[in-house]
């Protein structure tokens, strides 16, 4: 069991011009499943090789467990690594590559050996035709199978504390994707290691992760549970990258106290209009956040709290208990998608009524608030 | 679907069967026929069966060049291919200089044979050659017109100059094509310099050595032309190969039914050794 540590860590790749990651700080709890998200070239691998000790930090600290990490080779740090595509060696039988972190520590055959065969039961070689542990060689493995060898050798490093995988699941297919997530999840819950897991798909890292930290340009925007990154995104992007389709966002105007836009204008709360300065502001709400209101309804209610919207069109987007729901795109002008039932016919103008939103100003979140009562 | 069946179509096969019977067949044929008959001239002739083959098997001449030859053999292989990988080795691919290094390593693969030879013979002279000089300076008498010991040294010099680069080259191109994960999951399974030789590199190399073993093994097996010119075989027998055998035996003196048979021998022999080393790799893939 350990925490990492991450203060002001700096690296840039020789020759370039931006550093890679810039003044990077972050804590990972000990026995945490933490989950970098981003998209390609926000650093997140980086990061991640840098944690191994692959890479050697331009500026700042690692620390595992308390101990400093500077010039720690990558095989003495307590450290596992899986890549995004399995690499294995090829030559030797299942159990020699399960046992190798083992044989290249000087582990004796029988001792290493056992504990080989512990991991292979631990993971359920045997039900997965992985049985002849002595016999096989990775060769004959399908993509699934060699990502999961190479998860077993990564258990078997003597005293490992941090299991670092980058973007393991994205050679297998989906549907073996779920089996390895549940693997994964059932070994740290009793290995209790501290893992650090990069993807750049938000599904894997909500359904894995204790916390996940979204990543853009070498920077951590926001590090939180899955939830929190749903409900309370601290950055624009992250409100953006969270969720499918992502966080609508609209432009206002904050004048004194009141948000305004061309055609509606909504009160503050006057604690959260103090944390502003007047000036343009962006609202972030979810697809869900919003009722459709139309009809004779909108008619009637042509109420300053309601946006007024254009119906763009619909798409299906799954079904559920209540039956099909759908997202309604609508321009207010921007383009935002909303929730709705599908079975009500699709009219050509619509209000909506925003239950819940997120300020933001300059991409940063300043404040949550509940766009009144309907 | 219906195939059109046509025997005209094995018209189309004439031009190859031509040409390799007249490159393949047809003077191989010749060897086999000579090895089995006494021909003095072309009326004059008599078939006598296995005899040429009989007594050159037991020509103690031919044992001590077959000895002399696997020696050579084992000995350039033993050689060139850890100094080959070695080199590879210390060719770094980022490296700006490692472009001209690798025109450097080309340069002797380059060279005519005859050319090679011609080299060596100049190079280690005792009297005027830069090696032969610098090595009796140094107070070791040597001189390869003379001493066995010292031929035999400089006929392996020689090859070893001449062929390390092939194996170089071949192994540098094997050890570029490692993806470097490779080396970052070594790294981080604790696994040293020699660990990582051993089940990172070694193995991907297994295909490039493979080949580099059976081209030195069958070209060593096969080498006249160097020896010829640096040594001509002596002093006495001492660095007669199978090839240098064959040329006295069927030039020198002459006797065209032994040379013939030996000839028969010399090839299945290579082709023996080649198959032998290569089903024993493959077997071991099954």
């Amino acid at each position: 069991m350990a925490a990492i540590t991450i203060e002001a860590l700096t690296f840039s790749y020789p020759g370039a011009a931006e550093p890679t990651l810039d003044a990077l700080s972050l804590e990972i709890a000990a026995g945490e499943a933490h989950a970098l998200l981003g998209g390609s070239g926000a650093g997140k691998t980086t990061l991640l090789n840098l944690l191994s000790g692959l890479l050697q930090p331009t500026g700042g600290t690692l620390r595992l467990g308390g101990r400093s990490l500077a010039g720690v080779a990558p095989g003495a740090r307590r450290t596992a690594q899986v890549f995004q595509f399995p690499v294995l060696y090829d030559r030797l039988s299942l159990l020699d590559n399960l046992t190798m972190p083992l044989r290249a520590r000087g582990v004796r055959r029988r001792p290493r050996n056992e504990r080989g065969r512990a991991i292979a039961t631990q993971l359920e070689f045997e039900a997965l035709g992985m049985a002849d542990l002595e016999r096989m060689r990775p060769g004959v493995l399908s993509l699934y199978q060699k990502q999961l060898l190479a998860i077993g050798r990564a258990l078997a490093t003597p005293r490992l504390e941090l299991l670092l995988l980058d973007e393991p699941l994205t050679a297998v297919q989906p549907s073996a994707k779920w089996r390895l997530r549940q693997t994964l999840k059932a070994v740290q819950a009793e290995l209790g290691m501290t893992m650090v897991y990069v993807t750049h798909d938000q599904t894997e890292a909500l359904t894995f992760a204790d916390r996940v930290s979204v990543m853009r340009d070498g920077v951590i925007l926001q590090s939180a549970p899955p939830r929190d990154l749903y409900e309370r995104p601290a950055h624009t992007y992250v409100g953006h990258f969270i969720g499918s389709p992502g966080l609508n966002l609209i432009d206002a105007e904050l004048v004194g106290e009141t948000l305004v836009r061309e055609d509606w204008r909504c009160p503050l709360p006057a604690a959260l209009a103090q944390r502003c300065t007047p000036g343009p502001v962006q609202l972030g709400f979810r697809p869900e956040w919003a009722q459709v209101i139309t009809g004779a309804a909108a008619e009637r209610a042509a109420d300053a709290a309601l946006l007024p919207a254009a119906v763009a069109g619909a798409t299906v987007q799954g079904r559920d208990a209540s039956g099909d729901y759908g997202l309604l795109a609508l321009s207010v002008p921007e383009p935002v998608r909303v929730q709705t039932a599908l079975s009500r016919p699709l009219p050509q103008r619509a209000l909506l009524h925003l239950t819940q939103l997120v300020l933001f100003q300059d991409d940063i979140q300043v404040g949550l608030f509940s766009g009144g009562e309907s | 679907m219906n195939k059109p069946y046509s025997n005209r179509a094995w018209l189309g096969l004439l031009p190859v069967v031509l040409i390799v019977g007249f490159s393949a067949v047809v003077p191989l044929m010749t060897v086999v026929n000579y090895s089995v008959q006494d021909i003095l001239d072309m009326q004059t002739r008599s078939f006598v069966g296995f005899d040429w083959y009989r007594s050159i098997l037991r020509d103690p001449e031919l044992h001590g060049a077959l000895w002399r030859q696997l020696q050579f053999s084992a000995t350039v292989l033993a050689i060139e291919l850890p100094l080959g990988i070695l080199i590879a080795k210390g060719l770094t691919p980022a490296n700006r200089a490692t472009p001209a290094l690798l025109i450097l390593l080309a340069t002797p693969l380059l060279v005519p044979w005859n050319v090679v030879g011609t080299v060596w013979q100049v190079y280690a002279r005792p009297d005027i050659g830069l090696l032969g000089y610098a090595v009796n300076q140094l107070g070791i008498t040597y001189n390869y017109t003379a001493s066995g010991t010292a031929a035999w040294i400089t006929l392996i010099l020689m090859d070893v100059w001449h062929w390390t680069s092939l194996v170089a080259l071949l192994a540098f191109a094997g050890l570029t094509a490692i993806p470097r994960p490779a080396y970052q999951a070594a790294a981080l399974d604790g696994l040293g310099a020699w660990q990582t030789f051993r089940f990172v590199e070694l193995p991907r190399l297994r295909g490039v050595l493979i080949i580099a073993v059976l081209l030195r093994l069958m070209d060593s097996l096969m080498i006249y032309t160097e020896p010829f010119v640096l040594t001509g075989g002596g002093p006495g027998n001492s660095t007669t190969l199978l090839s240098q055998y064959l040329a006295t035996l069927a030039v020198g003196q002459f006797d065209l039914g032994p040379a013939a048979a030996f000839s028969v021998i010399y090839f299945l022999f290579i082709l023996l050794l080649s198959w032998l080393f290569y089903s024993a790799v493959v077997s071991r893939d099954e």
